[in-house]
């Protein structure tokens, strides 16, 4: 049995389900968390287990307001995983607000470094005008 | 904005524990976020002082909507609305300028000067005559705040007049707030030491200055603020400044050299033939100058092509952590910038040396 991690978003990271039981896999949010290896390890470490024992598909949605750059380097460890076990049938969904042109860049850029099933999908998020950089 | 500027300015404010400065529309967000930013930041001896303070800012932000003229338009002049709080020694000081009607000085002046001439019972007295009078003048208001405001410091409210035209003025104001639990036996600073740095930031097209301890949390309510002071720019580029800013203040943070254990630094955010331009100085260890130096000049004789090329690189080969992921940070931030990134190293001693950037986008 592999329990789920979840985490509520907060100022410097994001919300985080991973949920094998319902088959939920998401990372919403922002990442500028200056020590990003404490935040990503158990990550990481989960889905090392996750994928000894996989569900028939698995996609991880990712839909991201910043990343920095160490974060940057721990979502490529996770693409790097998912890329390991390309055949367990698994899927990444980069997510961006249509107006949001680095963050549809930084998903383009992993989609070129990967081999893997890498879907870039437009969202039109009207609450976006609104959004406040509250960290 | 260059990265001699960038020097001139700490060198100005180089006795200011914490300072801040931010020119442009003011909301009460903007209100809120700077006195957090104070709150957050001043030290253990003055505690005693955050809620005067807060208060005294926020008579400070309503005086310069009570007084202003501005006309709500989102183009940075030299007359736009300026406030700064800054901290030496023992003293807080919060300054204000905005644009008066030169009809309504006469007015002003007679109710600062009244102020400024009366004893604790006879302002007590005043306090309690316009309260009950409610002489309400039309900008709401008989000089209650700055009653306040003289109660709360017991102290003078300096204040100037700068003509603009025929028909305004700039209106200068300075609050001071002095510990009364310690003297550092400092004479206070005079209103024209204000005057000046409004007079350069305004020069320089700077929107939001801020020097203090960057070890400390002033990265949030950094950025909350100059979010606040880019409500009208695009997403694309307001997105664009905020990932930066977020990778730069953190580099600060974390590599600047402690003095005293504090890592120093200043930021400025400005704006000026249609680009942003980020500025930040902060001391350096000498001996990383040659390390941090060639990392900047190899990025910078790199196309973006070349760049774009070494990021997926880096990134692919999961460079990490301690040296990698800064230099992940640099080739990012240059291959996103608009030109090559300035950078100086000023020599302070056989220690350290002062390290300034700016880049614009």
């Amino acid at each position: 049995m592999l329990g789920p991690i979840i985490l509520e978003k907060t100022k410097t990271t994001p919300e985080i389900i991973l949920d094998k039981d319902n088959n939920v896999f998401k990372i919403c949010g922002r990442a500028i968390i200056e020590n990003s290896q404490e935040f990503f390890n158990p990550i990481i470490s989960w889905f090392e287990k996750y994928f000894k024992n996989p569900n028939s598909t698995t996609e991880l949605i990712l839909n991201i307001d910043y990343l920095n750059s160490s974060s940057s380097l721990f979502l490529m460890k996770i693409f790097v995983l998912f890329e390991k076990n390309s055949k367990t049938n698994n899927k990444i969904i980069w997510m961006y607000d249509a107006s949001d042109d680095l963050i549809k860049e930084r998903g383009e850029e992993y989609k070129l470094l990967t081999k893997l099933d890498f879907e870039l999908k437009e969202t039109i998020n009207e609450d976006y005008e609104d959004f406040n950089f509250d960290i | 904005m260059t990265t001699k500027t960038i020097y001139d300015f700490y060198k100005l404010l180089e006795n200011d524990n914490i300072s801040f400065s931010y020119r442009g529309g003011f909301t009460n967000n903007v209100l809120t976020t700077a006195t957090q930013l104070f709150k957050e930041n001043i030290g253990e001896e003055h505690s005693k002082l955050k809620n005067k303070l807060s208060f005294l800012m926020i008579e400070s932000f309503q005086n310069i909507s009570r007084y202003s003229e501005q006309e709500g338009n989102d183009i940075l002049e030299d007359t736009s609305e300026f406030f700064m709080t800054r901290n030496v020694g023992d003293t807080f000081y919060i300054i204000s300028a905005n644009l008066i009607d030169n009809d309504k000085i006469p007015t002003v002046k007679e109710k600062l000067e009244r102020v400024n001439t009366l004893d604790k019972s006879e302002l007590n007295k005043l306090y309690r005559e316009v309260l009950t009078n409610k002489q309400i003048s039309e900008k709401g208001g008989a000089g209650l705040g700055f009653i306040e405001m003289v109660r709360k410091t017991k102290g003078k409210l300096p204040f100037d007049f700068v003509k603009v035209d025929e028909k305004q003025s700039m209106f200068f104001m300075q609050i001071e707030l002095k510990n009364p639990k310690v003297d550092d036996g400092l004479e206070p600073l005079p209103l024209s030491d204000a005057k000046f740095v409004q007079e350069i930031v305004a020069d320089e097209n700077i929107l939001m200055m801020h020097k203090g301890d960057f070890s400390k949390e002033a990265v949030g309510p950094m950025l909350r603020m100059v979010e606040e002071n880019m409500q009208n720019v695009s997403l694309k580029v307001h997105k664009k400044i905020f990932h930066f800013l977020v990778e730069i203040l953190q580099n600060i943070s974390k590599h600047a050299y402690p003095i005293n254990e504090k890592r120093e630094g200043i930021f400025q955010i400005g704006f000026d033939d249609n680009k942003f331009h980020i500025g930040t100085g902060n001391f350096i260890a000498k001996d990383e100058v040659a390390n941090l130096k060639n990392q900047i000049e190899m990025v910078n004789s790199k196309t973006k092509e070349e760049l774009n090329e070494l990021y997926r690189k880096y990134l692919r080969e999961g460079k990490s952590t301690k040296t990698g992921s800064a230099g992940l940070g640099l080739i990012d931030l240059a291959r996103e910038t608009t030109d090559k990134i300035n950078f100086e190293f000023i020599e302070i001693n056989n220690n350290y040396s002062f390290f300034s950037l700016t880049v614009n986008f």
